[in-house]
């Protein structure tokens, strides 16, 4: 029975900072409020920032890097509408979290019955799987960056990973995971002292440079299904369920939410001109290390551009790594009606326990196979999840504006109309992909 | 039993008397009206792209060929909810219910439905994994699944939040059998809307409510007070014991204390802020004061008296406390020892040996030595004046020095 019966008077003194909700009288005390509610999502590391922030993983510094190198600037005017999509989409989890109180996976499940649920819940499976064997991948490769080699860092990181979030310790792992993230502030400060050509960069954003080759759609499938993971929509709208946002501070989390994206997103824009103007412009355009990813941020970090390349990669890649495998444990959990949650005995949560080793024991095990062509595998993982996603995205699409489940708050013309847009595109790149596979299979 | 699966009846081709097609069955619906097993009020079908009810007394069989009707007759009204009445597919089914007996969340995989006394009841539902496989399978093979483990439904109670018609029809009274420690287990566990369901069942006993929001942990109590004004608050302080109360008057913002302490009757808002002075996990910020105390020249029976007159929860009416003229403690009687003795013995003349007492700012862990040295469950509180101010009980000591992995789960994102 008590599962958190203590906690009454000990833990009285070291709680959280309260976040001003209540009306002040005062005009000036009304302004102070007003204040304290926009920093306050930047200061508490919402939900929202760090969904994001997992998006630039090992598979989408991968992702971005290969852009940049293969087409320059040219594909910078999809980083713009996927961001458009991304915080859509963002918004519409977060929102039906808030509403609900609910899991994605537990709503699709009361309105969409069993048989949806399950083709939902193997696609999230499919997908989480290859992104997790992506992000040990990234951990491997930025240890070896370092002179490490990945034979020790992947074990220990598998085993660091595992042991955080079965032991419920989950939430200041996140911060370290977050802020060990900050590396990648050095892509702006490189891209700018790269010298690129900013009109051509401005060119580049406004007016699309459209390719015909299969190389072209995939690199455009890969970087869509590099920053739209559906993990990113799912954990959003689990945390934001468990942690009881209520609908008065719906504009809060939209704050926390949107404001994630565009940073993130940022640094993803940035990596593609920071390697477009160091890699691209000297006839480098195929990326076939990591080595050559951290090359980009040669004119900012001189001689460690590789170690700073690797710090920022792996936290990118642990801070993945640890959400992912909660998130899949949650839709396995909410999908067939089982408690969520993690224990301190495997009896006490055997779905948690077991989907989270399933998932870390996989990504690790095939991220230590000898001689894995890394960019190559994370760019292909990007593409799958590119393929996967849309099965996700269209049920979000659906129940956000469902008028029974969303009430009031379900999502109007504008947003729906972006977000069924994201969910068509999404479906026709990755069925020309397969098609453009299929005519000719040696074309990437 | 014979059990009838939801799954397997609806939806359904609908069919009159003379095995013509008349549409399709969506849906059952069935009368929560208190009965042991809901009975079949009727169906939900579709004529000619009409949602219309269907009454049970209209329907003659109900089989894996489909639903037929007691008549050719058409007359059927447009379908509209009715009070008390739940639809099966759409309220039920995938959804989450309380199972009573263990107090936890299940989620409907099937819903099972028999023949009892001449009508077509609800009598449990099936959340084994069988249930769910046999909703993958396509009809054919479907059948072939049978039910082994169904939970009895006099023992479930399901959520009606959703459900625009049963809204207002929160008293839930198959949760009265549950301990408020259990019904906390459940809040935890439920998302919000469901989660609030809960605690409004227990709203209009307040004492009861009280205690639920003493056991919920902190993420959620911190939760439900926010949705709350100072007023209910109040209201809900007022029934907890002086101790839980300071707790939690602690836990809250610090613009609601004083809000919710005017909202206190007098004598209860003195000893809270009496409470609040001292550090949470010192001896003074544990202690209850609801104590069973006796002045000099009592006798035994006195001292029994005071205890069964007292308001005193049992578990601190385990010790009668004697005190001097000057309120001083002078010894501490066990319960067990009084109830051994010669009943017109005076009081004093019945004390060997006191247990130790403790400061104010005595802490945690020096109170759970002694509970341990000398086998106390409840070590007394003196002032400098060695006057009696309270007694920690060893709950409370043990909720403290709780390990963290103890929990029987922890939720990931909420985790402190």
């Amino acid at each position: 029975m008590s599962d958190a019966r203590r906690a009454k008077e000990t833990d009285a003194g070291a709680r959280e900072p309260e976040i001003e909700t209540a009306r002040p009288t005062a005009a000036r005390r009304r302004r102070r409020a007003r204040i304290v509610r926009l920093v306050a999502p930047l200061a508490i590391l919402g939900p929202g920032l760090i969904a994001a922030n997992a998006s630039n993983d090992a598979g989408g510094v991968a992702a971005y890097a290969s852009v940049g190198a293969r087409y320059g600037y040219d594909l910078l005017w999809v980083i713009v509408l996927i961001t458009v999509s991304l915080i859509v989409v963002q918004e519409m989890a977060g929102r039906m979290g808030v509403v609900t109180g609910k899991g994605f996976a537990e709503v699709v499940r009361e309105h969409y019955g069993v048989r949806w649920t399950t083709v939902v819940m193997f696609s999230i499976l499919i997908t989480n799987l290859a992104i997790g064997i992506s992000e040990f991948v990234g951990i491997g490769a930025a240890s070896e960056l370092l002179h490490v080699p990945r034979e020790v860092t992947v074990p220990l990181a598998a085993i660091l990973v595992w042991t955080i979030l079965v032991r419920g310790s989950y939430r200041w792992a996140e911060r370290i995971f977050i802020a060990m993230t900050i590396p990648f502030f050095a892509y702006p400060i490189a891209a700018v002292l790269a010298h690129p050509h900013w009109g051509t960069v401005g060119h580049a954003i406004v007016k699309p440079q459209l390719h015909t080759s299969p190389r072209y759609i995939y690199l455009v499938v890969a970087i869509v299904g590099a920053t739209v993971m559906p993990f990113m929509q799912l954990y959003l709208q689990s945390a934001v369920a468990e942690r009881g946002v209520r609908v008065e501070e719906l504009r809060r989390q939209r704050l926390d939410i949107v404001g994630g994206v565009i940073f993130a997103n940022l640094i993803a824009g940035f990596i593609i001109i920071s390697t477009a103007a160091a890699l691209f412009t000297h006839g480098i355009t195929n990326v076939g290390s990591t080595a050559d990813v951290a090359r980009a941020l040669e004119p900012f970090a001189g001689r460690f551009a590789k170690e700073l390349f690797a710090v920022g990669l792996l936290g990118a890649s642990l801070l993945a790594a640890a959400i992912l495998p909660v998130t899949t444990a949650y839709v396995i959990s909410e999908s067939f009606g089982m408690e969520k949650g993690v224990g301190r005995h495997f009896r006490e949560a055997p779905v948690f326990t077991t989907t989270i080793t399933v998932l870390i024991g996989t990504g690790a095990i095939v991220a230590l196979i000898p001689g894995l062509p890394v960019i190559t595998l994370l760019v292909a993982v990007q593409g799958l999840n590119g393929v996967f996603a849309p099965i996700t995205l269209f049920f979000l699409w659906r129940l956000s504006r469902d008028r029974e489940l969303m009430g009031e708050w379900r999502s109007g013309r504008l947003l729906s109309a972006v977000a069924g847009a994201t969910v068509i595109v999404m479906t026709i790149l990755s069925l020309v992909l397969l098609a453009a596979m299929a005519i000719n299979p040696g074309g990437l | 039993m014979r059990y009838l699966h939801l799954s397997l009846i609806v939806p359904c081709t609908l069919r009159d008397r003379g095995g013509e097609r008349l549409g399709r069955a969506l849906d059952l619906i069935v009368r929560l009206n208190g009965d042991d097993f809901p009975p079949l009020s009727g169906a939900l079908a579709e004529l000619a792209e009409r949602p219309v009810f269907v009454p049970a007394s209209e329907i003659e069989l109900i089989g894996p060929e489909g639903m037929v009707l007691r008549s050719t007759r058409l007359d059927l009204d447009r379908f509209h909810r009715n009070e008390q009445e739940i639809l099966l597919r759409k309220d039920v089914l995938d959804r989450q219910l309380i199972n009573v007996d263990g107090a936890r969340l299940v989620r409907a995989n099937e819903i099972e439905l028999a023949l009892v006394d001449n009508s077509y009841r609800v009598v449990g539902i099936d959340v084994s994994a069988r249930a769910f496989l046999r909703r993958l399978l396509p009809k054919r093979f479907a059948h072939r699944i049978e039910s082994r483990a169904v939970l009895d439904w006099r023992h479930l109670e399901p959520f009606t939040g959703h459900v625009p018609t049963l809204r207002l029809r929160t008293p839930h009274p198959k949760l009265a059998r549950l301990h408020p420690a259990q019904l906390a287990d459940l809040v935890e566990d439920a998302s919000g809307r469901e989660a609030e369901e809960i605690i409004s069942a227990v709203h209009s006993d307040l004492g009861r409510e009280a205690d639920l929001f003493q056991q919920l942990d902190s993420h959620h109590r911190r939760q439900f007070a926010e949705t709350r004004s100072d007023h209910e608050l109040g209201r809900i302080v007022a029934r907890m014991g002086a101790d839980n109360a300071a707790g939690f008057v602690r836990e809250l913002p610090e613009k609601r204390r004083e809000a919710v302490l005017a909202s206190l009757p007098d004598a209860e808002r003195e000893s809270v802020e009496g409470l609040l002075g001292y550090g949470a996990a010192s001896a003074g910020g544990l202690m209850r004061t609801d104590l069973v105390t006796v002045g000099e020249g009592t006798r035994v029976t006195d001292a029994l008296e005071a205890v069964r007159s007292s308001g005193a929860p049992s578990e601190v009416a385990t010790w009668v406390y004697l005190l001097d003229g000057e309120e001083r403690l002078e010894a501490a009687i066990p319960l067990a020892d009084l109830l051994r003795m010669a009943p017109q013995l005076p009081l004093v003349q019945t004390v060997s040996f006191t247990p130790p007492a403790v400061g104010t700012d005595t802490g945690i862990e020096e109170l759970a030595r002694l509970m341990t040295d000398f086998n106390l469950t409840l070590v007394p509180v003196l002032d400098e004046e060695k006057h009696l101010l309270g007694a920690v009980s060893a709950d409370d000591v043990l909720e403290s020095v709780l390990p963290r992995g103890w929990r029987r789960r922890v939720h990931v994102f909420t985790a402190d």
